[in-house]
């Protein structure tokens, strides 16, 4: 007997909260920057309110696939989005931009394939996941070849070079596979050596020690390499309680390079102060505590390591980005999922957000071990 | 420590359990899904998954604390720092406070003036990073400003949100700048504010007084430096909130700070007394090539105000740093030049009154007198004598040669003999004596508002450290020991004034721009050196020196002068003529009012008129004349000089009148003739020298021609020098000239070089000047 569910009510009014505050913040941020560029300072005010738009309809549309279904062609959207990685990094076909080439330039827009392989290698390693966790436990036969399907990844991103994303992709599978079992023991194996490695690579030479060390006092080189962070904390420590005031940020005046993207988030302390910045906070907290709700009942073991893997995606990303706004972190390319500007990697996170809606439509009381495919054989017979 | 942990998630875990209620089956399930190996075990993914979510919370937990210690730990510090490239300030230069002399004429005065500035940055990106448009901007500011084009180009390329282009142009030309900035090309970027400009408009009158200021109206020397906190007033400014490039953001408003005028400064200075003591220190370094220049004071002795404070070689205060006249350096830079500056420095600059000290001579013979007659061990009738004095192996003697025998003290004075003052010193004692010296106020600073005086330490290491009875013996007479000129202008006015040292005043009031009084200095008495009595017996004495002794050369008929010269060698610069010579005054005598010191330094004039009483003296005495006539002081002519005042007539005209009528007109003026020509009675005067009108001394021969013309009547200038006045009198009145005698003694200078045909009968004044060795 087939049941309408509710979709999961908190999530769907977080994320609409967020995106209203993200339309907002993005015009107040970036009008100055509109104006002084494109002559129209509602140029990404207009943009971010269509994406926004049609990201949720995306997420409405997505919400009402089961999720199984989606699973299913995840290997396919795997092999597109390597495809897709290894042609944006062919010179001529990906378009190049502050030397990175990470987009294809579509005339109306431009896409990221990362994107699409953040969601996809999240849906892929839960359906795979979902059938074979069992062997997670052993190193080789289990662990190994998802880490190296991530290494490979990785090396694609690194060709383009996208060092953020391939951090992030990493991070989002280290959490998918660990929540699946993986032992932790092989985890610290593999981890160990590998910081360790890095860290000797970064301090066997001077120059990279140096550029590692910057961002902690990026007063040594306000002009420099600590410019961003530098302008960051101003804008921040401007904000005091209340902030400024709405629309009367003094450091989106160029002071911060393209303040509607990265570094969104300081714009908002200005202008909002720390009441500000805690409400964004308040509601990520929110919405990854709902999306861990989601995940420990979804009702397979697939959904829920798709429902952990979407959370810890947007979980990750907000930490990044605000610890690298707060100079906590290196400055890297990380936006603040809803808030910041962004076209096609707005419609992704909304996609990805009706995934985890369509999960809370399925979540059950009952946990059932049965393979996802199984399950939908059944939900498929009307037994769901 | 890891089983806790893991005891710890799992009870974390019953407790969501219980909430929602989700697994009493998948707990009871767990066992059978162990035991399938390719089964998920849900237990742990719920556990892991939960455990995420701490992760999460607590890495979120750790930002929001980051936000906060940037906001409240860190926030002022960040929040000054973004104030600071957020916002563009441009200052406002106060206008200046103007310095008057005492009547409230200005010496000092700030003109309004341009200055052009440009925020580099925000004009490129006005211009688009346009360089031709750049480049063509420059050319026609750099044309308007006279300046390089270049340079201009150099001033706008520069990383900044603000540089000056040109300083401190007319408000003209700021005009022109302002249409072809504004007007014709629209720029936003180019600033011309108002600005104020340092003004002298006497040049150099007062100048080692006033100082000079620097571009930034900073006040480098004199009262422009020693008062720079009160002249400069308070900026203002025009600050902006600015984007990045330095343009002003819409909702900013401009923020005005409005600039706090300097407070103008009244000195005790009158401009008209400084004018006449420049201009005589400057004539007498142009007659006597003063190799070392020149200092002269003149004071109120009874405030102790100084009224006129002058230096040579001086300069003027409007280009401080031009050329002076003794360099011949075609390659002078001025401040541009570190040795131009230290030359400047050690030249120009020095204010000689205050900065530089010297041997006083005789002129400190005044202080011993005083000393001496205060302790009472001298009185004015008190027989001494003078004839070389032996002590300690030395032997002092007077300036002329032998001494001047037996003479009461007061005569002693008169005519400066060093033995008396070596025997009054030794008498007032080591210890009572320099008491005096300091009472007086020497070996410390006066404290005159003005930089560069020694300090007290320097003072005193001009002087003998443990003085013994040979030292004081000199001391007595003013040698061997230094002092700067303010001191002893100072103490001068001690013994004029009833003997209260008084604190040298530079500076009388300070006022506020609409005139409210800031500040009044009022004159202070800093001690009682000695009594009335003893102050009014120098006075008389110091009189006499003027009308009877070495100081005769300053007596000015009419005007009660007294006065001590002064003659002192320094040992160090013989190749540069060794003497200083100077004249220390005060009148009237009996009731003075002005005090003058006059010290000219290495005279290059012959040997023997290198003293005080020759040179000092006439300059000192016309000075004090100029000075009282200004004040208005009344002249109180004594029996003397009725005397010796010859009487000046008006020549008749006589021109048409018969020779005896002539005569006979001449007759009742007081004048004598000779008839050219016909000496009949009736022939008729057809012309006379001097010419109708002319003053000329009474007894003058008046030449009257009844034939021929004066044109054909000429002799030639006799050379008049050394001879006495009746010698003088005798040349020119054989020759058919009539003399004017000035002064007495020996003729020093006259009206015209020797051998100038002058027409018989024409008057000619002589200069006479009494040779006296102090």
């Amino acid at each position: 007997m087939k049941r309408k569910r509710e979709y999961d009510f908190w999530l769907l009014f977080t994320v609409m909260v967020l995106l209203a505050m993200g339309v907002i913040m993005v015009f107040s941020a970036s009008s100055y920057y509109a104006a002084y560029n494109w002559n129209n300072k509602f140029h990404f005010l207009i943009r971010q309110l269509l994406w926004s738009c049609v990201g949720l309809v995306c997420m409405f549309v997505i919400s009402n696939i089961d999720y199984r279904r989606l699973a299913i062609i995840s290997p396919v959207l795997m092999l597109i989005s390597i495809v897709l990685l290894i042609l944006v990094a062919i010179p001529g076909i990906g378009a190049k931009y502050n030397d990175a080439r990470r987009w294809f330039n579509l005339g109306f827009t431009t896409f990221q394939p990362s994107e699409l392989m953040k969601l996809s290698l999240i849906m892929f390693l839960s359906f795979s996941l979902a059938k074979n966790s069992g062997k997670l436990r052993f190193f080789f036969r289990g662990l190994v070849p998802y880490l190296l399907i991530v290494g490979f990844v990785d090396l694609l991103l690194l060709l383009e070079p996208h060092y953020s994303c391939a951090v992030l992709i990493t991070l989002v599978a280290v959490v998918i596979l660990f929540c699946a079992g993986a032992r932790i023991f092989h985890f610290l194996a593999i981890g160990v050596p590998t910081i360790a490695a890095a860290a000797c690579l970064v301090i066997s030479s001077e120059y990279r020690l140096q550029r590692f060390l910057a961002f902690l006092d990026p007063f040594a080189d306000p002009q420099g390499s600590g410019y961003q962070a530098v302008n960051s904390l101003y804008a921040i420590a401007s904000g005091s309680i209340f902030g400024r005031g709405l629309g009367k940020s003094l450091q989106k005046y160029l002071y911060i390079p393209e303040p509607q993207n990265d570094f969104i988030f300081s714009i908002v302390a200005e202008e909002l102060g720390f009441v500000g910045a805690f409400t964004v906070i308040v509601l990520f907290l929110l919405l990854i505590w709902r999306g861990v709700r989601i995940s420990m009942n979804a009702p397979d073991m697939m959904g829920s390591l798709m429902a952990i893997g979407i959370t810890s995606l947007v979980a990750i990303e907000t930490i990044i980005n605000i610890a690298v706004v707060t100079a906590t972190l290196p400055v890297t390319g990380m936006p603040l999922p809803f808030i910041s500007y962004g076209g096609t990697s707005m419609l992704f996170v909304l996609a990805s957000m009706g995934i985890l809606l369509n999960i809370s439509r399925n979540s059950v009381n009952n946990f059932n071990p049965v393979r996802g495919s199984e399950l939908l054989k059944r939900a498929r017979q009307g037994e769901g | 420590m890891k089983s806790s942990k893991r005891k710890n998630i799992k009870s974390m875990h019953h407790k969501t359990a219980s909430k929602a209620p989700v697994d009493l089956k998948s707990v009871r399930k767990k066992k059978r899904a162990e035991e399938i190996p390719n089964q998920p075990n849900t237990g742990m993914l719920k556990r892991r998954e939960f455990f995420m979510l701490l992760v999460f919370t607590l890495s979120l937990f750790f930002m929001l604390y980051r936000v906060g210690f940037i906001q409240f730990v860190k926030g002022e510090e960040y929040q000054k720092k973004a104030y600071y490239t957020q916002t563009q300030k441009r200052q406002i230069n106060p206008k200046r406070g103007t310095i008057y002399d005492r009547n409230g004429k200005g010496l000092a005065i700030s003109a309004s003036v341009d200055t052009v500035s440009v925020n580099p940055n925000a004009l490129r990106s006005e211009l688009n990073n346009d360089p031709g448009e750049l480049q063509e901007l420059a050319e026609g500011l750099a044309e308007i400003l006279d300046m390089d084009a270049m340079d201009v180009m150099k001033v706008f390329n520069r990383n900044s949100r603000f540089e000056y282009v040109k300083r401190k142009i007319d408000r003209e030309l700021g005009a022109r700048v302002r249409n072809y900035v504004v007007q014709e090309k629209g720029i936003k970027n180019i600033y011309i504010d108002e600005d104020s400009k340092r003004y002298y408009p006497n040049g150099s009158l007062a100048a080692h007084i006033l100082g000079f200021t620097g571009i930034d109206d900073q006040g480098l020397a004199g009262i422009e430096l020693k008062l720079d906190a009160t002249l400069k007033g308070m900026p203002g400014k025009i600050m902006n909130e600015v984007d990045v490039l330095g343009r002003p953001i819409s909702f900013s408003k401009e923020r005005y700070v409005e600039a706090v005028d300097g407070y103008d400064v009244f000195l005790t200075i009158d401009e008209t007394i400084q004018y006449f003591t420049q201009k005589a220190i400057e004539q007498a370094a142009l007659d006597y090539n003063l190799k070392r220049g020149a200092a002269a004071i003149v004071m109120n002795p009874n405030t102790g105000e100084v009224l006129a404070m002058a230096s040579y070689p001086d300069f003027d205060p409007n280009h401080p740093d031009a050329k002076p006249y003794f360099v011949d350096n075609p390659e002078w830079l001025g401040f541009a030049s570190v040795e131009d500056t230290e030359l400047l420095w050690q030249t120009v600059f020095r204010n000689r009154a205050v900065n530089d000290t010297y041997e006083p001579g005789s002129t400190f013979k005044a202080i011993t007198a005083a000393a001496a007659l205060e302790e009472g061990v001298v009185t004015p009738e008190t027989t001494v004598v003078c004839k070389p004095y032996s002590l300690a192996g030395h032997t002092i003697n007077c300036w002329r040669a032998g001494g001047h025998g037996q003479e009461d003290f007061t005569h002693a004075v008169y005519n400066s003999c060093n033995p008396v003052f070596v025997q009054e010193a030794l008498a007032v004692g080591i210890e009572k004596f320099y008491t005096y010296v300091r009472m007086f106020g020497f070996q410390k600073r006066t404290g005159l508002e003005i930089s560069g005086e020694p300090t007290d330490e320097e003072y005193r290491n001009l002087w003998h450290k443990e003085p013994k009875e040979i030292d004081l013996a000199v001391t007595g007479f003013g040698q061997r020991f230094q002092i700067s000129p303010i001191q002893l202008a100072s103490a001068y006015c001690a013994i004029a004034n009833g003997g209260n040292l008084m604190k040298p005043m530079l500076v009388k009031q300070i006022s506020d721009s609409n005139g409210n009084i800031i500040q009044k200095f009022e004159p202070q008495v800093v001690r009682k050196v000695i009594s009335e009595e003893t102050s009014k017996t120098i006075r008389t004495i110091l009189e006499g020196v003027v009308s009877e002794g070495t100081g005769k050369n300053a007596y000015v008929s009419g005007y009660r002068i007294a006065g001590k010269t002064g003659t002192s060698e320094t040992l160090q610069t013989e190749s540069e003529g060794r003497y200083v010579v100077s004249f220390a005054a005060f009148a009237p005598a009996d009731k003075p009012e002005i005090v003058v010191l006059l010290v000219l330094d290495h005279p290059q004039v012959a040997m023997h008129l290198r003293s005080g009483g020759i040179l000092a003296a006439p300059v000192a005495g016309k000075l004090c004349e100029d000075i009282l006539e200004y004040l208005q002081v009344e002249r109180q002519y004594s029996e003397r000089d009725m005397k010796e005042m010859t009487e000046e007539v008006y020549v008749p005209s006589l021109v048409g009148l018969t020779v005896s009528e002539a005569i006979e007109k001449l007759k009742a003026y007081g004048l004598k003739y000779v008839v050219e020509g016909s000496q009949a009675e009736d022939a008729v005067v057809k012309d006379q020298t001097p010419k109708a009108d002319f003053s000329i001394p009474q007894n003058s021969t008046v030449i009257i021609y009844t034939e021929g013309s004066p044109e054909n009547n000429m002799v030639p200038m006799p050379d008049l020098t050394n001879k006495t006045v009746d010698e003088a009198t005798a040349t020119m009145k054989n020759l058919g000239l009539n003399i004017r005698i000035r002064g007495e003694g020996m003729a020093l200078r006259q009206q015209y070089e020797p051998g100038t045909p002058l027409q018989k009968g024409e008057v000619v004044d002589v200069e006479f000047m009494l040779l006296i060795a102090d």
